[in-house]
């Protein structure tokens, strides 16, 4: 996959806000990192389904892969990436797909960046 | 405790707490191979549904384990991503005991379980003590036998039965043979201790599907289902030299017990079987002749006369 550049604006903070998700988890960086693993494998397949809902125009589709990025990206302290997500959630709520399109790049904008950043500080704790 | 989660980082993160908290988890991927464990005998009491599941999601489940036969309870959190008060009272409407909202911390997840968990002591402490007052409220406490009220009731359903399934029903009234003379020389401990020991003796003397009770002091009631006049005559033999073959152990030294036993058969004789009362009567005449007749011994009702008898009565 070609990974652009992380936008300039967009701070390791508000990409990632990692603490809270770790204190989330009662403190647990291992579980945390095993949850970033599983992440790493699980995303690009709901990544190529909302993308496939988009091209497809299938509004109930992209609600629902839109949906389940959302709460796992939530859950990880993805702020931006959930942000990116639960804008396509609402669009496939709304039936309304118009901007669809340029809000999965977002989305895989700020997906590339999240995957660099975990695999950055996964090398680096352990 | 159930796991029902398709996302697998949730799914993770709740199996590694709940085992971190020593609850043995099973965790699936989806709704219908949940309902499927649920519908098990020994299926998790606590279950953690999601919403938004493929095939069943966790309101329909909900439903589905709330319309089940009443057995144990279940209990059921609903984790969900949606807030809104509409859907969290949809899914309490469906069932669920409480919800969860993601994404929810360890404190609370763990607050919620233990909260569940205490309902479902609770449940268990009431069930216990249901099961044994209906064991006390049909037996004799130190016997352990059935108790008057109880035996009695067997008596007339049994006889019901067998009116209705043609089969001969055994009936025997047994009582011990000066019972208050082991009263009066020994003491009531002593008398217990041998009324717990010819009860045991009775039980041990009859088939195990056969009813004994405590029927009073030291009278007993014994029904014994599906069973002729001969197989009766050789059970009533076989208690009788059961209980005065041996003398009982007691603290006070052996203690030499014999008992008389009156008998009957009911039998059907044309469209009318003997009635509960009929038979006990008719056990209770026989047992007055075995005890005139010189005691340790058994007497048997003339049946058949008895029973045509009653069935005239009925005319």
């Amino acid at each position: 996959m070609q990974l652009p550049a992380p936008e300039e604006n967009v701070s390791e903070k508000v990409l990632w806000g990692k603490d809270e998700a770790v204190e989330r988890l009662g403190g647990d960086e291992e579980l945390f990192w095993e949850l970033c693993e599983i992440f790493l494998q699980e995303y690009p397949k709901l990544l190529q389904k909302l993308g496939q809902a988009i091209a497809e125009s299938d509004a109930v589709a992209v609600m629902r892969a839109a949906h389940s990025l959302k709460g796992e990206l939530g859950y990880l302290g993805a702020v931006e990436a959930s942000k990116a997500s639960r804008a396509l959630e609402h669009m496939g709520h709304e039936k309304n797909l118009s901007e669809a399109a340029e809000m999965f790049a977002s989305l895989e904008r700020h997906l590339a960046a999240l995957h660099r950043a975990m695999k950055v500080s996964a090398g680096a704790t352990r | 405790m159930l796991i029902a989660e398709d996302d697998p980082i949730f799914r993770r993160v709740l199996e590694s707490w709940l085992q971190k908290w020593n609850y043995r988890v099973i965790t699936l991927e989806n709704g219908l191979d949940a309902w499927s464990i649920l519908q098990q005998k020994d299926a998790p009491q606590m279950a953690i549904l999601d919403w938004m599941m493929p095939g069943l999601d966790g309101i329909e489940l909900c439903r589905r384990i709330r319309s089940q036969q009443p057995g144990h309870y279940k209990y059921v959190l609903l984790l969900t991503a949606k807030g809104s008060k509409e859907d969290i009272v949809a899914g309490l409407e469906a069932g669920a005991d409480d919800y969860l909202t993601k994404p929810f911390d360890v404190n609370e997840l763990r607050a919620r379980v233990r909260a569940g968990k205490r309902i479902l002591e609770l449940q268990d402490a009431l069930l216990s003590v249901q099961t044994e007052l209906q064991f006390q409220s049909a037996h004799d406490h130190l016997t352990g036998l059935w108790n008057h009220g109880a035996i009695a009731g067997l008596l007339q359903r049994e006889a019901q039965r067998s009116a209705r399934m043609g089969h001969p029903l055994g009936v025997m009234m047994a009582d011990l043979d000066h019972f208050k003379r082991i009263n009066d020389s020994y003491g009531h401990q002593t008398g217990d201790a041998v009324l717990r020991e010819v009860a045991g003796r009775m039980l041990a003397s009859v088939r195990n599907y056969d009813y004994v009770g405590r029927y009073g002091g030291e009278e007993f009631l014994i029904v014994l289902t599906e069973c002729t006049a001969s197989a009766l005559a050789a059970t009533a033999e076989r208690m009788r030299a059961c209980i005065s073959g041996t003398p009982v152990a007691t603290d006070a030294g052996p203690i030499p017990v014999t008992v008389s036993i009156g008998c009957v058969t009911g039998h059907a004789t044309g469209p009318s079987f003997p009635k509960g009362e009929d038979l006990l009567h008719a056990a209770d005449t026989a047992l007055y002749r075995a005890k005139n007749n010189g005691r340790n011994r058994v007497e048997h009702a003339p049946e058949t006369r008895m029973a045509s008898q009653s069935h005239a009565a009925a005319q």
